[in-house]
């Protein structure tokens, strides 16, 4: 683990009365404490990495807890990790990124939920939904439906974010069934405080083990006990729950009791609405709302009298529920049906059918609302849409996207370089993209990528590619994606199917794009690191791979040449590089207060930085089409002549040899040049200058560097950066 | 009832990964330190990767028996008191997005680019206009203020979230003292360049860059105004680049064309530049002389950081191909040895050279080939190069009876020609194509001169737009198409 999370680690200890700071998602890490979880497991993803990061460093607080810690290697793993709970009444969390987590961890699901648990099980996704996503649009809700989980959606702020895990885990329990939470991003990353209560030992734990469970076919998900398993979802956990929300008052009746109107909103949705709600005189600040509202912490199940109750002789009710299909809305009209209630119900109909529901949405379906019921209130009118067209009718053009990209000395960026050239000689390839860093390749300036099907599926996806096109399509897959679902679904399927394909492994050493987290090939070395040091190439040739080559990122023409003897070997079956080189920002952690260390200790150190002559530049800017990098930028040519600016490296240069490597590989231009700075030179350094110097004046040069008097006074530290 | 107290709402824009994320932390837990209610949220994720993404903070006094507040965790449109930008497009870009209104907004922007890659990519220049992004945000801002901070944070040493922040405390629109600012400052790290950064933002020590306009040009008094300073230039570069002998021929043909009837200052002018540039195009010879200049040595001693007994060494990237190498022989030789290369297959094959100036072997190298000055008129990329300006002089002569827009067009096309090895190749391919594609129409009488020069002028921007891609291939369809068709109103006038 490359983050260090001290002061966080430091608020988990927080006992019963102290006030608690931070963001959401550590505010459910400490609730899980508080709840006296067994067990805590999960697979990193934005926005919940954190919640596992921040775990990872706590050892010292889980081992007097007993709380047994667990790195899965995917949903799918975490998931049935739950089965602990199925079996012992443990009280269990695990944690992954929605949808594409609950997608992977679907079948453990549906064989936890069909036996129920036993000990509250707490599965808290990120509903990575809307602005800032990087995933499908799809709603976890689908998955509440179809295998009867609990789904909570809690108010975005901390008391109730902490309640509802708290709660979660009793309403679990007292309806043996597992229970989501799910945490918008924003949720996830909303500031705020709560009080704390002590953290609690669990009754089973590491410090305390139970002995192993009797049989019991029960609880097993597996015919003939799965059909009672059925009825009793609907039959009597279903109805428990029902009663355990009602009763301890999960769901929120906020505003006046009565009113002509009322409003049903998802929970993570309430401080939008309040907002807009306080925009037109109907709420303020403190969510004093001046319309019944009904805020559902728990979106499944609802409970019908509830529902009933709220909308009853009111004139109209509006549900605020985002993303599509409207399952809510539906299980609202479906109960009002059979309730006999009249209550006009609006929904959908003012609001989008799809897509973030953002202010500007939410005021737009609001005052559709309240016009309809003839409610004018009003609302000073905004000045945006106006300063939206001055804007743009000042800025005259398009304003180009800024999509993320590779970080500034990232060793996956050269592959993709190495790709384009590829490209520009052979013509285009079917290129099989992944998620993780490497899908950035799909932006500019590399353009590459023909799907995206899910991590580690890649090469997968490229299976009836492969055969079926002029030339072997190439699969580009992360480590990361390796481990959780490549290795298997792509390699060992490939392998078995002798799929003709050329798959690429970005090896750089950690789960980088979720915020560096070790997977079983990571370096084992320091101390905090969990990884194992796997070496992937021997996983692949484990499976029956044969043609396996490795090659270093940084060597442009080296991965240009592999990728071409892929491409063209005249056997059929499937060709593996591993391409290795390790993240930049990780890299950077390690060795920038090493060298900063050695340099002030007056150790010899070479540091280097790469730049570009503006005379020699022309100001075409292949080398940044080509390359990307962020400390590559433009800068005025300085020359009157010069019209169209050049290329610059600024002050972020790593010194990765990039810019180089491209220029030679592609033939580019002679303005690159790379600065040594050797701090603290040797003898020999300075004997080798002085001849060199000499050697300079005597043909009429000018040396950049004097030589320094062989003992150089005591070192100067370099600044911090 | 008193009127419902309303938190004041900042909006940060900003790219991911420049510490936007400290900004608001530093805002919110000074907020909490001065006893105000606060939130914040942010959308990192995969924003952080030098993408744009924002920040969002609430803040609100709070005052005894408060119940606990409900803040918005999303900016409205039409609701930001504060709008805090560290790049100038990212402003613009919410100023788009109706963040930044005239009733209520105070935005505060550092005046600095950090260009898209769609802006960097292009061949020529893809950069937005500054002073119109700028304008955006003035536009629709209550009050605007845009000055250069980043340079106030290089001045201190200081991240400019720092700078900003102090900017921000100064302006009171956040009711938080600035000593609540300088306590959270001091919590986090770095805590000592921090606060420098945020007392010179405070200060509002604000440095707007001044442009200094180029001093009117006392150059040859035979050429009109406005080119005479770009010819004096050219002279120079000329003299240096060769010989006098080739700066007088440069000034001759100037003069030749401003004696010609519709040649006015504008044309001049372009031709002086692009005149002095395509005469002084970098071969190896060049290129080693410019490597080897006296006045490039503090810059890379300025860029390499380099504190007194370190030791600088530069190492050049240059690889040149068999077409550089064997353009430097006459064209009686180096002709047939290129077709030979050629016809082996060799053109691609080329020698990396990681050449060292600052040491012996590497600088002798260069000094050689800078010794090569002298031979320059007797190589083929000398004669290759003079027979390409007259044939683009010729086009320009020929265009300007039809009008001195599209002759000045023509000018500028030489702006499409630049680079070495295959951005070279590449480029003059472009070249030729537009010329024989939409000035041969013109010259012949197929296209009318006005619609010539805007062809010209979208065939040489769309060769720059991706200059890898198709955009050249369909705006060349688009004019030949127009060509073949000339629509009705054409046809009538």
């Amino acid at each position: 683990m490359e983050v260090s999370f001290r002061e966080e680690i430091a608020s988990l200890r927080l006992g019963a009365g102290e006030t608690f700071r931070g963001e959401g998602i550590l505010a459910v890490t400490k609730a899980l404490l508080q709840s006296g979880v067994s067990y805590v497991g999960g697979y990193q993803g934005a926005p919940v990495s954190h919640l596992m990061d921040v775990l990872l460093q706590s050892e010292d607080l889980l081992q007097e807890l007993g709380v047994h810690l667990q790195t899965c290697t995917g949903e799918a793993a975490a998931a049935a990790m739950l089965g602990a709970s199925v079996a012992y009444p443990m009280r269990g969390a695990v944690t992954w990124k929605a949808i594409v987590g609950t997608n992977v961890a679907a079948d453990a699901l549906s064989n936890l939920a069909s036996p129920g648990v036993i000990g509250g099980a707490l599965i808290v996704v990120g509903e990575d939904y809307g602005e800032g996503a990087s995933v499908a649009q799809e709603r976890s809700h689908a998955f509440a439906l179809k295998s009867s989980l609990l789904l909570l959606d809690p108010r975005p702020d901390l008391p109730t974010i902490v309640r509802m895990v708290e709660q979660g885990f009793a309403l679990s329990e007292a309806s043996n069934t597992p229970a989501m939470l799910e945490l918008r991003i924003r949720a996830c990353h909303v500031f705020g405080s709560f009080v704390a209560k002590d953290n609690r030992r669990a009754p089973i734990s590491f410090r305390n083990p139970a002995m192993p469970a009797r049989f019991d076919y029960g609880r097993l998900a597996h015919p003939p006990v799965t059909f009672p398993q059925e009825a009793d979802k609907v039959a009597r956990r279903l109805p428990a729950a029902r009663h355990y929300i009602l009763e301890h008052g999960l769901n929120e009746l906020l505003g006046p009791p009565d009113g002509e109107l009322g409003i049903i909103v998802q929970g993570g949705l309430f401080n939008a609405l309040n907002a807009e709600l306080a925009a037109l005189g109907l709420s303020d600040a403190f969510g004093r709302l001046r319309i019944p509202t009904l805020v559902l912490n728990v979106t499944h199940p609802l409970v019908p009298e509830q529902i009933a109750g709220f909308c009853a002789g009111k004139r109209g009710v509006l549900v605020v529920e985002e993303g599509a299909p409207d399952y809510i809305e539906q299980a609202i009209a479906q109960i009002l049906r059979k309730a006999d209630l009249h209550t006009p119900l609006h929904g959908k109909d003012f609001l989008p059918l799809a897509g973030e529901y953002a202010p500007p949405v939410i005021a737009a379906g609001l005052a559709q609302f309240l016009d309809r019921y003839g409610q004018r209130f009003v609302a000073i009118p905004s000045l945006a849409p106006a300063a939206a067209e001055a804007a743009k009718r000042a800025v005259g053009a398009v304003i180009p996207p800024r999509a993320p990209t590779f970080c500034t000395g990232c060793p996956e960026r050269p592959v993709f370089s190495a790709m384009k050239l590829l490209r520009q000689e052979t013509g285009p390839v079917h290129v099989a993209a992944d998620i993780g860093c490497h899908a950035f390749a799909t932006f500019a300036p590399f353009h590459q990528g023909n799907t995206i099907l899910g991590y580690g599926m890649s090469l997968a996806s490229a299976a009836a590619v492969a055969g079926t096109n002029q030339r072997r399509p190439i699969a580009v897959m992360g480590d990361g994606g390796f481990w959780h679902n490549g290795l298997n679904t792509g390699v060992a399927g490939a392998v078995f199917n002798r799929d003709d394909a050329v798959l690429v492994v970005m090896d750089n050493g950690y789960s980088s794009a979720t915020g560096l987290q070790d997977i079983p090939s990571s370096r084992e070395a320091d101390h905090e690191g969990r990884g194992k040091a796997v070496p992937i190439e021997r996983a692949i040739k484990g499976v029956g791979a044969t043609w396996v080559r490795t090659v270093h990122t940084y060597d442009v023409r080296g991965v240009l040449r592999t990728l071409k003897d892929a491409l063209s070997d005249p056997v059929k079956g499937l060709k593996v590089i591993v391409a290795r080189g390790e993240c930049m920002l990780a890299r950077q952690k390690r060795l920038r207060p090493a060298q900063a260390k050695a340099i002030a200790a007056g150790e010899r150190v070479v540091q280097s930085r790469f730049g570009v002559d503006a005379e020699v530049c022309t100001g075409d800017h292949a080398c940044i089409r080509l390359n990307g990098c962020p400390s590559l930028t433009l800068k005025p040519s300085g020359d009157p002549l010069k019209d169209d600016p050049v290329a610059h490296v600024n002050n972020d240069c790593v010194g990765c040899g990039l810019c180089g490597e491209v220029a030679h590989a592609a033939q580019l231009c002679p303005s690159f040049y790379r600065l040594d700075v050797i701090r603290n030179p040797g003898r020999l350094d300075v004997w080798r200058l002085r001849i060199g110097n000499w050697f300079l004046r005597l043909f009429g040069g000018t040396p950049i560097t004097e030589a320094p008097k062989l003992r150089p006074p005591a070192a100067v530290p370099v600044p911090a950066e | 009832m008193s009127t419902p107290r309303e938190p004041t709402r900042i909006l940060i824009a900003a790219l991911g990964g420049e510490g936007g994320g400290v900004l608001v932390d530093w805002i919110t837990r000074a907020a909490i330190e001065a006893g105000l209610h606060a939130t914040r949220t942010s959308i990192p994720g995969v924003a952080q990767r030098t993408g744009a993404t924002t920040y969002y903070v609430e803040v609100m006094p709070a005052q005894p028996g408060d119940p606990p507040p409900v803040l918005g965790l999303n900016a409205a449109p039409g609701r930001v008191d504060v709008f805090l930008g560290t790049e100038l497009l990212e402003a613009a870009r919410r100023a788009e997005g109706g963040f930044l209104t005239r009733d209520r907004t105070l935005a505060l922007v550092a005046h600095r680019r950090a260009y898209t890659v769609t802006e960097k990519s292009e061949g020529g220049d893809g950069r937005m206009d500054e002073a119109r992004l700028a304008q955006a945000v003035r536009e629709t801002a209550r009050e605007a203020v845009i000055a250069d901070y980043d340079a106030l944070a290089r001045q201190t040493g200081a991240a400019l979230n720092a700078v900003m922040l102090g900017v921000l405390a100064a302006r009171g629109a956040v009711p938080i003292p600035p000593d609540a600012f300088r306590a959270a400052i001091r919590a986090g790290r770095a805590a000592e360049s921090n606060l420098r950064g945020f007392e010179a933002g405070f200060a509002g020590a604000s440095t707007p860059a001044a442009d200094a306009a180029p001093a009117p040009g006392a150059g040859p008094g035979d050429l009109p105004g406005e080119a005479r300073a770009l010819a004096a230039e050219g002279v120079k570069r000329l003299t240096d680049f060769q010989d006098a002998a080739l700066a007088e021929q440069y000034r001759a043909t100037l003069r030749r064309f401003a004696a010609l009837p519709g040649a006015d200052g504008a044309l001049v002018a372009a031709l002086a530049k692009q005149l002095a540039l395509r005469m002084s195009s970098e071969d190896v010879i060049r290129v080693a002389q410019l490597k080897l200049r006296d006045a490039r040595r503090p810059r890379l001693v300025a860029e390499a950081k380099a504190r007194p007994g370190d030791i600088v060494h530069v190492v050049e990237f240059m690889k040149p191909g068999p077409a550089e190498v064997l353009s430097l022989l006459p064209p009686g030789i180096a002709r047939p040895a290129l077709r030979f290369v050629e016809r082996r297959g060799w053109m691609g094959k080329s020698i990396a050279l990681n050449v060292s100036p600052t040491r012996p072997l590497g600088f002798l190298r260069l000094r050689l080939l800078a010794g090569l000055r002298g031979w320059r008129k007797r190589t083929l990329k000398h004669a290759e190069e003079t027979a390409w300006i007259a044939a683009w002089l010729v086009l320009v002569e020929r265009a300007l009876p039809l009008g001195t827009r599209l002759a000045r067009e023509v000018v500028d096309s030489a702006r499409l020609v630049k680079g070495y090895a295959a951005t070279d190749a590449r480029t003059r391919a472009n070249w030729r194509r537009i010329m024989e594609e939409v000035l041969r129409p013109a010259l012949d009488g197929r296209l009318p001169p006005d619609l010539a020069a805007d062809a010209l002028l979208q065939a040489r921007l769309a060769a720059q737009k991706d200059p890898e891609g198709d955009a050249l291939d369909r705006t060349l369809a688009a004019i030949a198409a127009r060509i073949a068709s000339p629509s009705p109103r054409l046809a009538a006038d």
